[in-house]
């Protein structure tokens, strides 16, 4: 069985009551990061509670609008920039479709954090590719966050963000922010350029092939659909990169989040408490594919 | 050798009734399945297995895991300790399928509290099988008719009536006042049937992940589910939120887990409609390889006790001891061809 577990940083899974009952949190801030994507920042209602609250990028909650239903939602922030939490929701279904109606002020429960992170020591000294498709982008922003709030203990940064369309690349107003760091590289690209985009065109794939990164004291971490994923590994893979230089944040639509309910197994993996973080020297090894 | 007769069994269940509750199985709508009964003569004693395992005690089909009160506040509770439950009549295979339950659900962190709550309050009294009915293959899998796993206590039918194996404490508790009478006499050796398959290592079955048998097997599946809904050790679920209650400036709801299953063809859609498990194939072998090398890498026990539901259900004649055959016959065909 391959060890699927290989490195990433695993929480503690003790405090069992937390982990299956939600906790009150209020919602402060609601902005629209793209079209039919919204960013939720909400807050923990109970003090003792926010303060144990801690998560590593990486590591997703189970988020109720009460009365409809439970969704999982990759963490879209970092632990140490406070205490409000945020997460991006895209419209797909009745859960999303129910957070997108609620307003500030409003009350949702959230569960966790759940699964394991990324191995933010492990990357310390690296340079740090960043790939993210789409809303994928979202649970990426902690790591981008957790590097430019501890600059020094990385190398250099390499974020090139997908979409669609440009209506649907996400944090598109932090752009600057991060570009304003040192030793930072951006690209934006989409699949369908409109007139006047001023950025590229095409698949993420192209423009990894047209800036070829050196794999040289480089990781890579990628999030975005399943079949994002497979073409990057393979676009990496041609540059030179091993596969075990390559992280990436698997999803699935798990019901409980602690390796119960059974609807996110990849063989004798669970996306939820295996990862969704996975070292893709391990997906590789996986007995059933993720895409 | 603890003994009691059929009348003495009789006067303790009746006992029991007073003062706990019991269920056992019971003919309804002409399947037997385990139900609380208030009179002993509900009890069918005679019979080989029942149509539903009594993972319904402990794992029911619907059942609220939540209780959530929306109004100024927003209020959760967790559902009460359900009152303590004697399970009576239950065969050893479907006790050995708590025990795989209990991998999961227990032993693995975090616990889930509501089936804690439902094992802890859950005694089993189990009934040795005479000999194995047909389908059945419990020895197969690691089981026998009078296995004691996972049983408080065992009662196996001899001719005074009934030989009295107290397993546990929990046993101990509820037979605490009974009077045995103590007899020489041996256990009888269960009929079992010969020439089962014997069940291939989990890496041999690894090994034949990509073998086009699956593709073979699925092509009579309907994908009824049925083979999942009677099966006393699958343990996929479904949560869902439910609105009970609406008063001026009060809602209530109650958020439900439900059963489900892999083999159902959207369980393992996500969120952006992608499915990795988008076949026929891929779903019935998921179902397979869960019982036979997931459940065991990941959790220890089997999948699978061996009862043989799935096999009298199927619509499609899909035989899981079938299946165990193939598997081994590919394996030595590996070996020998390797």
């Amino acid at each position: 069985m391959p060890d699927a577990t290989k490195s990433a940083t695993r929480p503690n899974m003790e405090r069992a009551t937390e982990l299956t009952l939600p906790n009150l949190a209020t919602i402060t801030e609601i902005r629209d990061l793209a079209t039919n994507i919204k960013l939720i920042q909400v807050q923990l209602d109970d003090l003792d509670v926010r303060k144990k609250f801690t998560y590593t990028p990486g590591q997703f909650v189970e988020i109720s609008v009460f009365g409809v239903g439970e969704s999982p939602f990759g963490l879209a922030s970092s632990s140490d920039r406070g205490s409000k939490i945020d997460f991006a929701v895209s419209r797909v279904g009745t859960v999303t479709d129910a957070l997108f109606r609620l307003d500030v002020g409003d009350q949702i429960g959230m569960r966790g954090p759940l699964g394991n992170g990324f191995p933010m020591e492990e990357f310390k000294g690296k340079n740090i590719l960043v790939l993210g498709g789409g809303i994928g982008g979202a649970p990426l922003r902690p790591i981008i966050q957790t590097i430019f709030d501890n600059r020094e203990d990385y190398g250099t940064v390499t974020i090139l963000w997908a979409a669609r369309s440009p209506d649907l690349l996400v944090f598109t107003e932090e752009y600057d922010e991060w570009c304003a760091q040192p030793d930072v590289e951006m690209y934006l690209t989409v699949d369908n350029a409109p007139e006047g985009w001023e950025h590229e065109e095409g698949l993420i794939t192209a423009l990894i092939e047209k800036i070829n990164p050196s794999p040289k004291n480089t990781i890579t971490v990628t999030c975005g659909p399943p079949i994002m994923i497979k073409f990057t590994m393979m676009t990496l893979e041609k540059l030179g990169f091993q596969p075990k230089q390559n992280w990436v944040t698997l999803e699935a639509k798990m019901k409980c989040g602690i390796g119960k309910c059974g609807r996110c197994n990849l063989g004798e993996v669970y996306i939820c408490t295996d990862g969704p973080v996975f070292c893709f020297e391990n997906v590789q090894g996986f007995l059933e594919s993720f895409v | 050798m603890k003994v009691l007769t059929q009348k003495k069994l009789n006067a303790w269940l009746a006992n029991l009734l007073q003062t706990t509750v019991v269920a056992a199985p019971v003919e309804a709508q002409g399947k037997l399945v385990y139900r609380k009964i208030d009179e002993v003569s509900q009890i069918v004693l005679d019979f080989e297995r029942t149509d539903m395992s009594p993972k319904t005690w402990l794992f029911p089909m619907t059942e609220p895991i939540l209780f959530i009160e929306q109004g100024v506040e927003t209020k959760l509770k967790e559902p009460p300790k359900p009152e303590p439950i004697v399970l009576f009549g239950v065969r050893p295979c479907d006790a050995r399928s708590l025990l795989a339950f209990d991998a999961l659900f227990l032993d693995k962190a975090p616990e889930d509290p509501q089936y804690a709550r439902h094992r802890e309050s859950t005694t089993l009294v189990g009934l040795s099988c005479p000999q194995m009915w047909e389908s059945c293959f419990c020895t197969a899998v690691g089981g026998a008719p009078n296995s004691t796993d996972g049983l408080d206590i065992l009662l196996t039918q001899i001719e005074e009536g009934y030989a009295v194996e107290v397993l546990t404490e929990k046993g101990k508790k509820i037979s605490a006042n009974l009077v045995f009478e103590e007899k020489k006499t041996s256990l009888p050796d269960p009929k079992l049937i010969q020439g089962l398959p014997s069940l291939s290592k989990t890496d041999e079955w690894m090994a034949l992940f990509n073998d086009l048998y699956w593709e073979q097997l699925s092509n009579s599946c309907l994908s009824c589910r049925a083979c999942s809904f009677v099966c006393p050790t699958c343990r996929c679920f479904d949560v869902r939120d439910e609105l009970t209650a609406i008063k001026p400036g009060l809602k209530k709801f109650e958020r439900l887990r439900a059963w489900d299953t892999c083999t159902a063809s959207g369980y393992r859609r996500i969120a952006g409609g992608h499915n990795p498990r988008d076949s026929q194939k891929k779903r019935l072998r998921n179902r397979f390889f869960c019982k036979f090398m997931f459940y065991p890498d990941d959790f220890g026990p089997l999948g699978c006790v061996g009862c043989g539901r799935c096999i009298d259900v199927c619509p499609a004649g899909i035989d899981i001891l079938e299946v165990i055959a193939n598997v081994e016959k590919m394996t030595e065909r590996e070996k020998v061809g390797g």
